[in-house]
């Protein structure tokens, strides 16, 4: 479960301190797929950054399975992420002169040698995601939609407990977001990981089973299907 | 496409005239094809029974002329806010916005949020099912659902369109 509480984050422009998170107030359950919708400068990717352990926050509290984040020292939240967390980026920052396999071999270095065990597990995941026969091909020779697949592969590579996901179809077509959103889809059933992504296309969105709509820094209002009027104003939010 | 709101909608304007009422209607139906002139005066009688429409008469030429009333304009005025289901939405809702714009109808902001929120509605129902559709690899039905969402896709951008044109 991830709980956050009176969370908060300022950043200096100059002398000028610009408050990006303002106390947000969050609970989001074990299994849960949520998104994150909101205008550019609302915050969500600053929340993103935060959960992930990436950055820090100015105040408040960030509880994954029952570990204080803010409370770990820099080495800590390290391997906290590399263990229990996830990250998909949208421009899916991988090493590009590296293939396939090594990209998504590469958090387990940290942990030593590869063995064979981890060989299998990596191959496992490469069919998975869609990329058998690819093993071997460089990162930078892939479509977009190709090394979103290699980036998705890589964090879960650890079997993370959360899969954190920022604009991860903001760079792809339709058919290949899609693609993409089946694929967070069938390991958030497979796995029970929890999936909190960040997505401006509320046919993205669509996927998760709540929708949590930020602006200037705050929680607008947490959406759900079960509610009555959540169309009406998901309409006014994005109008 | 709703033949009475079409003559409503032109009475709306001014009087016409039955032919002047086919060609008119024809104009706003555009590549939809021709209305059946019998098809109108069947219509414009109905209209006449339920007071919507009455007849102040003939023109010149001996014409019958036909306007709109009070209780037309409610009905004209209601039909434009009803938002239209998506089965019909492509046809129906275009057809109706050009109803609108037609008249200078005050509302066309409202009648456009009205029709964003139903086609978001839509989209959050639809995409739901279609979760399940792949999840249970019912490939027939997932990519059926894939085709509306991409309809909903084209008539929500367009309807941003528009807005941002009004702007």
């Amino acid at each position: 479960m991830i709980k956050v509480n009176n969370l908060k984050r300022d950043f200096l422009q100059g002398q000028q301190r610009t408050q990006v998170l303002k106390g947000i107030d969050l609970a989001i359950e074990e299994g849960e797929f949520v998104a994150i919708m909101g205008p550019s400068g609302s915050g969500k990717s600053t929340l993103l950054q935060l959960l992930a352990g990436l950055d820090v926050p100015t105040d408040g509290d960030i509880q994954i399975n029952n570990k204080f984040l803010n409370k770990m020292n820099e080495k800590e939240r390290t391997i906290f992420r590399r263990k229990k967390l996830g990250f998909v980026f949208q421009n899916y920052q991988l090493l590009s002169t590296l293939t396939v396999e090594e990209n998504i071999a590469f958090p387990l270095h940290a942990d030593g040698k590869l063995t064979n065990e981890k060989s299998k597990m990596i191959n496992a995941l490469i069919h998975s995601v869609g990329l058998e026969g690819l093993n071997h091909k460089r990162a930078n020779l892939l479509s977009g939609g190709q090394q979103q697949r290699v980036a998705i592969a890589r964090a879960l590579v650890n079997n993370p407990t959360v899969l954190l996901a920022d604009e991860p179809t903001g760079n792809l077509d339709r058919a290949m977001a899609e693609e993409i959103l089946g694929l967070f889809l069938k390991f958030h059933r497979q796995n029970k990981q929890t999936i909190v992504m960040v997505t401006h296309d509320i046919f993205a969105a669509g996927f998760a089973d709540r929708i949590i709509l930020f602006r200037d820094g705050v929680i607008d209002k947490v959406i759900s299907r079960k509610d009555s009027d959540y169309a009406k104003y998901l309409a006014n939010f994005m109008a | 496409m709703s033949v009475k709101h079409g003559i409503l909608t032109l009475l709306f304007q001014q009087q016409h005239h039955g032919y002047e009422l086919k060609l008119e209607l024809d104009s706003l139906l555009g590549i939809n094809g021709k209305i059946n002139p019998g098809q109108i005066y069947t219509t414009l009688d109905r209209l006449i029974r339920d007071n919507l429409v009455s007849s102040p008469g003939s023109d010149d030429q001996e014409r019958k002329l036909y306007e709109i009333e009070p209780k037309g304009k409610d009905e004209l005025e209601k039909w434009l806010l009803e938002p239209v289901p998506y089965y019909t939405s492509k046809e129906g809702f275009f057809f109706k916005w050009n109803c609108a714009r037609k008249i200078h109808f005050e509302q066309e902001k409202n009648m456009l949020e009205q029709q964003r929120e139903m086609i978001i509605k839509e989209v959050m129902e639809l995409t739901n099912l279609k979760t399940e559709l792949l999840l249970q690899g019912d490939e027939n039905k997932y990519l059926l659902i894939t085709g509306m969402l991409l309809h909903l896709e084209a008539d929500l951008n367009w309807i941003v369109q528009v807005e941002n044109r009004n702007r």
